[in-house]
C-alpha cells in the first residue's frame, strides 16, 4: 500500500464553541496560569499574614514604641512579599516559555495583582490597632520587599526566592533598632520619607519588569 | 488507592536487619541533595554584617563576645533554618514522589529523620563556621580567659529545634508557601523571645536563649553560671524530641509497631525533659553575679576566679584593673586623673582605685568608696567601643568621672537607675562643678522631689558659681564642709 492509496480523511467537524464566560479561551488561560502559580494558596497565605498582623497589633507583640513597634509589622510584610516571590515559580519551565505568547502579561498581572492583594490584606489586618507608619508604610515596605523577592526569583528560581525578602527583613530589623537613615533601608524611615519611597518604588519596578520579561529562573527543584 | 494506603506486608521473621551502611549512604545522599548549603552565602553575609560586626564592637571579653551568638547570630539563622527545613520536609509531597519513597525498604519515619538530620548537620556546620571565625578573632585579641561553650551548645539546640519544627510543618502542610510561612513563624518566635527578655520580669522568659544578656565582665571575676544554659538545653532538646516523635506517630510514617512505640517513648521523654526544664526555670533567682537555679547550681562556681591585677598611676593614685581590661587601663587612668586631682587630700578621697565586679542588683553597680585608707571600688559595665550598645571614648570617660564624683560627694545611694544623679540640690551642684572642672559636660541633675526646670536651673547656676571659684578657695571650702555636704545639711544658697 502506498500513500496514493490512502483515502483523505473527512474534514473534522468544527469543535463546538465553549459556552459561558468561564470557558472563554482568554479567561481559561488566566485561570490556568493562576492555578499553576498556586494563587489561591497564595491568597490564603496572605490572609494568614493579615491575621497574624492583626493578632500582633491587638496583643501588642511589638517592642516598645517608635521604631521598635515596627518590628512585627515589617516581619509580616516580609512574609507577604516572600509569598508573592514564590508564586513566580513555574511548574512547566521552558515549554511554557516557548509556547506562551501571553505569558509576560500574565506574569505582570499576577505580580501586580498579588502585591495589591497583599497591601489590601495588610491594611485590613492593621485596622486592629494603631499601626506606626500607617498604610503608606505598609504599601512602601510590601512593594519594596516584593521587588527584592521577584528580582531574586529571576536569579535563583522561585522556590527559594523567599530568602531575599527574609534577608532584607533582618537587615531592616537592625536598621529599625539602630535608627538608620539610609533610604535603602526603607522600613527604618518614616512613611513620608521621599528617598525611602523612591528606593522602594525603584526596587519594586525593577522586580516587576524582570518578573514580566524573564519570570523566575527555571532551576531543578531541590 | 495508593501505595500509602495499602496494608504493609508483615516483616518475615528471618529477615535480617538493614545494613547500617545503607543508612549512612542515605544520609550522604540527603547531605548532597540538601537546600541548606544554598543559604550559606546569605547567612555568611548576615553574619559579617550583623553578629560579627556587633561582636567586634564589644571589648575583647570572651563571654561578652559570645553573647553575640545568642542575641545576633541565632535570630539571623532561625528564619532560614525553619524555612529550609520546611522545604525539605515537604519535598516528597511537593515532587509527588511519596508513593515512590513509601515503597522503599526503610520506614518512612527513618528516611524523614535522615533528611532532618542532614539539614541539621548542615545548619550546625554553618553555625560552627561562624563561631570559629568569631572565637578565632577573639582569641587573637583577648588577654584573659577562654571561649565559653555553653552558649554554643544552647544555640545549636535551638537551631535543631527550629529545624525539627520547620520539618514537621513542611511534612504536615506540604506547599510552596510553607517555607516562607515557617520562616516568618520562627523569626516571630525569636522576636517574642527577645521581647520577653527585655520587657518582662517572668522567670520563664529565661527559657528563650536570647534572654541571656551578660554584663561586660561576666566570666572574669566569677565563673560563668551554666544553670540557665542547662535548663535551656533540656527544654530545647525535649521539644525537638517531641517534634520528631510526632512525625513517627503518624500513620503515614509507616513506622510499624516497634518504631511507633519508640516514637511514643521519645515523645514522652521529650515532654518530660521540657516539663522539667520549665519547672526548674521557675525556681531561678537572680543573684549579684548571674542567675542561679538551685537544683542545677554547682557551688564551686561561686568561688571568685583568682587573678593578679594590672596597675598604673592616675594623679599619684594607683589604679588597678582586671588583666582582661589591660588594654583599657590607659583610658581609665586618663579619665580618672583630672577628678582625682580635684579631690586630692580632701577627706575620704580615694588612695587607690580597684576594679570590682559589676553588681546588677544595685543602681551603682557596686561602685563605692570604702576602707581605711579609702579605696574607690569601680565596676566597669561598658568599655570604650564604637557599638550601638557600648560607649565611645568620650562617654566612657564621662561615665568613669561621674561615677567617681558621685560616689565621693553623694555616696553610693546617689545613683538612680536610668536617671541623672540623685542627692540634694547642693550635692548635685557640687558634683556638676567638679565634673565641669574635670572638663566633663554632664546633664543637670534633678534629684528626688525636685524635678522642675526651675530647680534644675538653680542647681546649674550654683554649679557654675562654685566652679568659678579659685581652686584653692573651692578646695578649702570642700575640706571644711564636705562632711556636712555629704550629710545633706547644706542648701544651694549656702554654697559659695
Amino acid at each position: 500500500m502506498t500513500a496514493a492509496g490512502l483515502q483523505k480523511p473527512e474534514p473534522r467537524a468544527e469543535a463546538s464553541r465553549p459556552r459561558g464566560l468561564l470557558h472563554h479561551p482568554g479567561l481559561r488561560l488566566v485561570r490556568l496560569h493562576l492555578a499553576s502559580r498556586r494563587i489561591p494558596g497564595a491568597l490564603a497565605a496572605l490572609a494568614l499574614c493579615a491575621l497574624v498582623l492583626r493578632a500582633g497589633l491587638s496583643w501588642h507583640w511589638s517592642l516598645g514604641n517608635g521604631n521598635g513597634a515596627q518590628q512585627v509589622p515589617v516581619l509580616i510584610e516580609a512574609g507577604a512579599a516572600s509569598i508573592i516571590a514564590v508564586t513566580a515559580q513555574s511548574p512547566f519551565g521552558d515549554p511554557e516559555r516557548a509556547t506562551g505568547r501571553w505569558l509576560p502579561y500574565l506574569r505582570l498581572g499576577t505580580a501586580v495583582g498579588l502585591t495589591a492583594a497583599a497591601f489590601a490584606a495588610m491594611a485590613a489586618g492593621a485596622t486592629a490597632d494603631h499601626l506606626p507608619g500607617g498604610t503608606l508604610d505598609i504599601l512602601r515596605n510590601t512593594a519594596g520587599m516584593t521587588g527584592i523577592g521577584l528580582l531574586l526569583a529571576a536569579v535563583t528560581g522561585g522556590a527559594l526566592a523567599w530568602t531575599g525578602p527574609m534577608a532584607y527583613m533582618i537587615v531592616a530589623q537592625i536598621g529599625l533598632i539602630g535608627d538608620w537613615t539610609s533610604p535603602w533601608v526603607w522600613p527604618a524611615r518614616p512613611p513620608h520619607d521621599l528617598g525611602a519611597g523612591l528606593c522602594a518604588g525603584l526596587v519594586f519596578a525593577a522586580g516587576i519588569v524582570v518578573a514580566t520579561v524573564r519570570g523566575a529562573r527555571a532551576v531543578r527543584e531541590i | 488507592m495508593t501505595l500509602t494506603d495499602a496494608l504493609a506486608r508483615p516483616r518475615p521473621r528471618d529477615a535480617g536487619h538493614a545494613s547500617p551502611m545503607s543508612l549512612w549512604r542515605l544520609l550522604w545522599l540527603e547531605l548532597r541533595r540538601n537546600a541548606m548549603p544554598w543559604m550559606f552565602p546569605l547567612l555568611a553575609a548576615l553574619f559579617v554584617f550583623d553578629a560579627f560586626r556587633s561582636a567586634m564592637g564589644y571589648g575583647p571579653f570572651w563571654d561578652l563576645r559570645a553573647s553575640a551568638l545568642e542575641n545576633k547570630l541565632l535570630p539571623d539563622f532561625v528564619a532560614f533554618v525553619a524555612g529550609v527545613a520546611a522545604w525539605m520536609g515537604s519535598r516528597d509531597s511537593r515532587r509527588r514522589t511519596r508513593d515512590l519513597v513509601d515503597a522503599t525498604a526503610r520506614p518512612r519515619w527513618t528516611a524523614q529523620l535522615t533528611t532532618w538530620a542532614a539539614t541539621t548537620l548542615w545548619v550546625a556546620a554553618g553555625f560552627l563556621c561562624c563561631v570559629a571565625v568569631l572565637y578565632g578573632v577573639t582569641a587573637s585579641q583577648a588577654t584573659w580567659g577562654g571561649p565559653p561553650w555553653w552558649p554554643v551548645a544552647v544555640c545549636l539546640a535551638e537551631l535543631a529545634l527550629m529545624s525539627a519544627l520547620g520539618f514537621a510543618v513542611g511534612t504536615f502542610f506540604p506547599s510552596r508557601f510553607t517555607a516562607p510561612l515557617a520562616a516568618v513563624g520562627a523569626f516571630l518566635l525569636s522576636l517574642e523571645g527577645f521581647r520577653n527578655a527585655v520587657g518582662r520580669s517572668s522567670a520563664y522568659a529565661l527559657l528563650s536563649p536570647t534572654t541571656y544578656v551578660p554584663d561586660d565582665d561576666t566570666g572574669l571575676f566569677h565563673h560563668y553560671l551554666p544553670d540557665v544554659s542547662i535548663a535551656q538545653l533540656m527544654f530545647l532538646i525535649g521539644l525537638t524530641m517531641v517534634a520528631l516523635a510526632i512525625l513517627g506517630l503518624r500513620r503515614a510514617a509507616d513506622a510499624g509497631p516497634q518504631l511507633r512505640r519508640a516514637a511514643a517513648v521519645i515523645a514522652v521523654a521529650g515532654l518530660a525533659a521540657a516539663g522539667t526544664a520549665i519547672g526548674l526555670i521557675g525556681t531561678a533567682r537572680t543573684q549579684a553575679y548571674g542567675t542561679v537555679i538551685p537544683a542545677l547550681h554547682d557551688a564551686a562556681n561561686d568561688r571568685p576566679i583568682p587573678y593578679t591585677p594590672v596597675c598604673s598611676q592616675a594623679a599619684g593614685v594607683p589604679v588597678c584593673v582586671h588583666p582582661a581590661y589591660r588594654n583599657f587601663l590607659p583610658d581609665v587612668t586618663a579619665a580618672l586623673a583630672p577628678v582625682l586631682r580635684e579631690i586630692a587630700s580632701l577627706p575620704g578621697a580615694p588612695a587607690r582605685v580597684d576594679q570590682v565586679v559589676v553588681n546588677d542588683l544595685i543602681p551603682s553597680n557596686g561602685a563605692a568608696i570604702t576602707g581605711v585608707p579609702p579605696v574607690f571600688r569601680l565596676p566597669m559595665p561598658a568599655t570604650p567601643d564604637e557599638t550601638s550598645f557600648g560607649q565611645n571614648a568620650v562617654s566612657f570617660t564621662s561615665y568613669l568621672q561621674a561615677t567617681l564624683v558621685t560616689v565621693f560627694v553623694v555616696g553610693a545611694h546617689g545613683f538612680v537607675t536610668l536617671g541623672p544623679v540623685g542627692g540634694t540640690p547642693a550635692q548635685q551642684a557640687v558634683v556638676l562643678a567638679l565634673l565641669q572642672k574635670a572638663r566633663t559636660a554632664t546633664q543637670t541633675g534633678s534629684g528626688p522631689g525636685n524635678g522642675s526646670h526651675t530647680k534644675a536651673d538653680q542647681v546649674a547656676a550654683a554649679a557654675r558659681r562654685f566652679a568659678a571659684l579659685p581652686a584653692t578657695t573651692r578646695h578649702a571650702w570642700l575640706a571644711a564642709h564636705l562632711a556636712t555636704l555629704r550629710a545633706g545639711d547644706i542648701t544651694l544658697a549656702q554654697l559659695p
